[in-house]
């Protein structure tokens, strides 16, 4: 089998926590690891790269052809157990990397979790002897990669998408801001992935683009109901999650409803149907948890059934105008059913007309 | 005599830690946080007042509410939103001085009676709009000015009796608003109110009236009030004035003014029965918005206000463990204040503090749970938990006051 052995400088940041410091032709850099896109294998998460922008690696390009150019910072790889640290013989710090090489582009062992661009320009660029600083961690464990992934790139504006949908697969402890959305990413990826889940597939994430409900948007309903609604109930404020199996429930049971109640507008492209949109979405989680708190009194532990939704929501139809006629919000403010839009005034005035009607003619 | 505390979301967060400076980062805003009520093992007020425009926002402006808080709050109304005691009373207002500056006031009396008969309050303030000016002997209230006093109270009084008409059908008990610019103006206001019907008259915009003008519009009122007839003030905390004020019928009033001035007063911010102390300043570095423009404009060094803030907080800390001296402190402390303070030094004001140790004597939830940290300046942790503590200390003086009233009767 064919290495390539470089001299390398092993920094120890804590136990079981190894870096490997080297540095390695740009050209090179090809040969030993490779960029893992994200995609879903089968509903499961696999990668975590997004597309190469070519623009800005035309820019590095450039630069790495220009007359004497410098990258101080390095490059983050992520190797497999197949690479080895030989420590030298009178220091333990110092030693070889050796990385075997293997032809092909599936197995690579090394992933680049930092630097896709710099490396896509160092392959692209005429440049044969521009060494590149390597930072390295060998682990088999594709969560740690990916841990390692957004810890060095949240800094800078990867697409928020890609990161919510990572996030649940993460364990690690992460900016608090992001913190605070992967519990809710984590509910969201299963009502996108459980095949008894009304949302399946139905969510427009990174790696599901087809979807008809942005990710955002559901996002959004989850993390109000945890904070104010119904799914406050079933959280443990320790720990910021909760017992995501009754979460799961209320949410299916709700949404299963409106799907019962509103077969014309469930599922349709948010062109077509107001519900599948922003304002839909979020002025229907707030009717979730109104419905919701009229059926769970306090100390009873019963969630509220399908059924019970339903029979709500049915009383709710002659208010609703998801896909043709018009919302009546009030005697002067009559409002097409497609011109409402996603901004925060319609959708306080979608969601209060909601509660309202809800207030007035259901709950009494 | 009742006093109601108005609330503009002023709560704590219970998981605060004052050593490490630290919270629960999972916490959700005000359902994991603690309200006065939930804080102090005994009343520090009789009831809670809450301002629409406070709920709702005005205009464009968000309220302090978030949206989903908005609807929870009326969802659950305000007794369990507040998480509030069913012995509480609660009274509802419009919050007039958000849309005074607008021509007309910006509700109607239909979207009020909605706002208070869902939230389930005890009771509800009528519609009103603010009348700025009043009448001192060398300033009269004339022309222009007066035509707009008059317009104002005009609506107020027009509002007021819609509201008493739609009231049949309400769970709340209604308040009328008299607001005027002299004494005869607002015993006009009264005669109309007890006329349309009112028995409880709650008097508005005497905020930035002097204790003895108030007085005078009490005194003048007198004259005309009927027996039953009970007055709520509003926005005035005059402790000092209580039993005059109840010979005159009042029998509530409302004030933010001790946690306010535990938060922003300058000099006299934590109160105790006898005597007013200043908080000891310790800004935050890199939160205390004097201190980020003093870093930013690189007239100190970060590093070294970095260094001395956290030995005034060791070394405080130390002083109420009982291992650091006083002197320490104070040297600890006048060295970070010439960084941030280019008046006169407070040394000799934290002195007195730290000679005293107020908290040590004051028997309140807060003191007793957070020791020296009540008595530190220092972001919105420490700052409201003291003037919560000054609440405190205002109600036990209100009761002592109403104690000797007793005894005289
Ligand atoms: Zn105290």
């Amino acid at each position: 089998m064919n290495t390539i052995i470089v001299p390398a400088l092993k920094i120890e940041q804590g136990p079981g926590r190894a870096l490997f410091s080297f540095a390695i032709k740009g050209k090179e850099i090809q040969s030993i690891a490779s960029i893992s896109r994200v995609k879903r294998h089968e509903d499961e998460l696999v990668g975590y790269q997004r597309p190469e922008v070519s623009n800005h690696i035309n820019e590095i390009k450039r630069y790495l052809e220009s007359e004497n150019p410098m990258i101080p910072n390095a490059l983050v790889i992520a190797f497999n157990s197949s690479v080895k640290f030989v420590p030298s013989d009178h220091n333990k710090s110092f030693g070889e990397l050796v990385i075997p090489i293997i032809e092909g582009d599936d197995s690579k062992p090394g992933l680049i979790v930092d630097g896709q661009q710099r490396a896509a320009a160092m392959r692209e660029a005429d440049i044969d002897s521009f060494q590149m600083p390597v930072s390295a961690f060998i682990t088999d464990d594709s969560q740690e990669q990916r841990e390692q992934f957004i810890l060095v790139n949240s800094t800078k504006p990867l697409p928020k998408g890609l990161i919510y949908e990572l996030l649940p697969y993460t364990e690690t402890k992460l900016a608090s801001s992001l913190q605070k959305r992967r519990f809710p990413a984590r509910i969201l990826d299963e009502l996108n992935h459980r095949k008894d889940s009304p949302f399946y597939q139905l969510i427009q994430t990174a790696t599901n683009p087809s979807g008809l409900v942005k990710d955002n948007s559901i996002l959004k309903l989850i993390e109000a109901s945890l904070n104010e609604g119904a799914l406050y109930n079933y959280r443990d404020a320790a720990t910021g999650t909760g017992d995501i199996e009754a979460m799961i429930i209320v949410l299916c049971n709700f949404w299963g409803a409106v799907s019962d109640v509103f077969p014309e507008a469930w599922a349709k492209k948010p062109k077509e149907s107001r519900l599948m949109h922003g304002a839909g979405m979020t002025a229907l989680g707030q009717l979730m948890d109104e419905i919701f708190a009229r059926y769970h009194i306090d100390q009873q532990k019963e969630g509220v059934s399908r059924e019970q939704f339903k029979q709500d929501l049915e009383q709710m139809k002659p208010y609703c105008h998801w896909t043709n006629g018009t919302w009546n919000f009030g005697e002067d403010d009559k409002v097409k059913w497609n011109d409402l839009q996603n901004i925060t005034k319609d959708i306080q005035k979608l969601t209060n007309h909601l509660l309202r009607k809800y207030r007035m003619e259901v709950w009494k | 005599m009742k006093f109601f505390f108005p609330d503009s979301h002023d709560y704590v967060d219970p998981s605060f830690n004052f050593e490490t400076e630290k919270n629960n980062e999972h916490r959700v805003i005000q359902r994991d946080d603690k309200y006065a009520h939930e804080l102090f093992s005994k009343p520090v007020y009789d009831g809670i007042l809450v301002s629409k425009a406070i709920v709702d926002g005005v205009k464009g402006v968000q309220g302090r509410y978030s949206v989903a808080q908005r609807q929870r709050f009326f969802r659950e109304g305000i007794y369990r939103f507040f998480r509030l005691p069913k012995h509480y009373l609660t009274m509802g207002d419009c919050g007039a001085f958000s849309y005074a500056k607008e021509y007309e006031p910006i509700y109607t009396v239909d979207e009020v009676n909605e706002f208070y008969s869902n939230s389930g309050f005890t009771y509800g303030i009528s519609l009103d709009h603010i009348i700025f000016d009043f009448e001192t002997p060398k300033k009269k209230v004339t022309g222009k000015q007066l035509e707009e006093c008059l317009r104002r109270q005009e609506i107020t009084l027009e509002k007021a009796e819609e509201f008493l008409i739609k009231n049949k059908d309400m769970s709340f008990a209604p308040y009328g608003v008299a607001h005027g610019w002299s004494p005869e103006s607002y015993a006009d206001s009264v005669i109309k109110l007890q006329k349309i019907g009112y028995d409880r008259i709650a008097l508005g915009g005497m905020i930035p009236l002097k204790s003895s003008e108030i007085l005078n519009v009490l005194k003048c009122i007198n004259n005309i009030r009927n027996t039953k007839t009970q007055f709520h003030l509003l926005g005035v905390n005059r402790l000092e004035h209580i039993a005059e004020f109840s010979n005159y019928g009042v029998t509530s009033f409302d004030s933010t003014s001790p946690l306010m001035r535990g938060l922003k007063d300058d000099k006299k911010n934590y109160h105790t029965a006898t005597e007013d102390y200043t908080a000891i300043g310790v800004p935050q570095v890199d939160a205390n918005n004097n201190m980020r423009k003093l870093v930013a404009s690189g007239s100190i060094n970060q590093n070294e206000a970095f260094k001395l803030e956290k030995a005034c907080l060791e070394s405080l800390i130390g002083f109420e463990k009982g291992v650091v001296a006083k002197k320490e402190v104070l040297s600890a402390l006048t060295e970070y204040e010439k960084l941030y303070n280019s008046k006169a030094s407070r040394v000799d004001l934290m002195d007195k503090v730290l000679t005293d140790q107020p908290w040590k004597k004051c028997p309140c939830d807060v003191c007793k749970d957070i020791g020296i940290h009540v008595i530190l300046k220092r972001a919105a942790a420490r700052n409201r938990r003291r003037g919560f503590h000054n609440l405190y200390v205002a109600y036990e003086k209100l009761q002592s006051e109403l104690n000797k009233m007793n005894q005289v009767k």
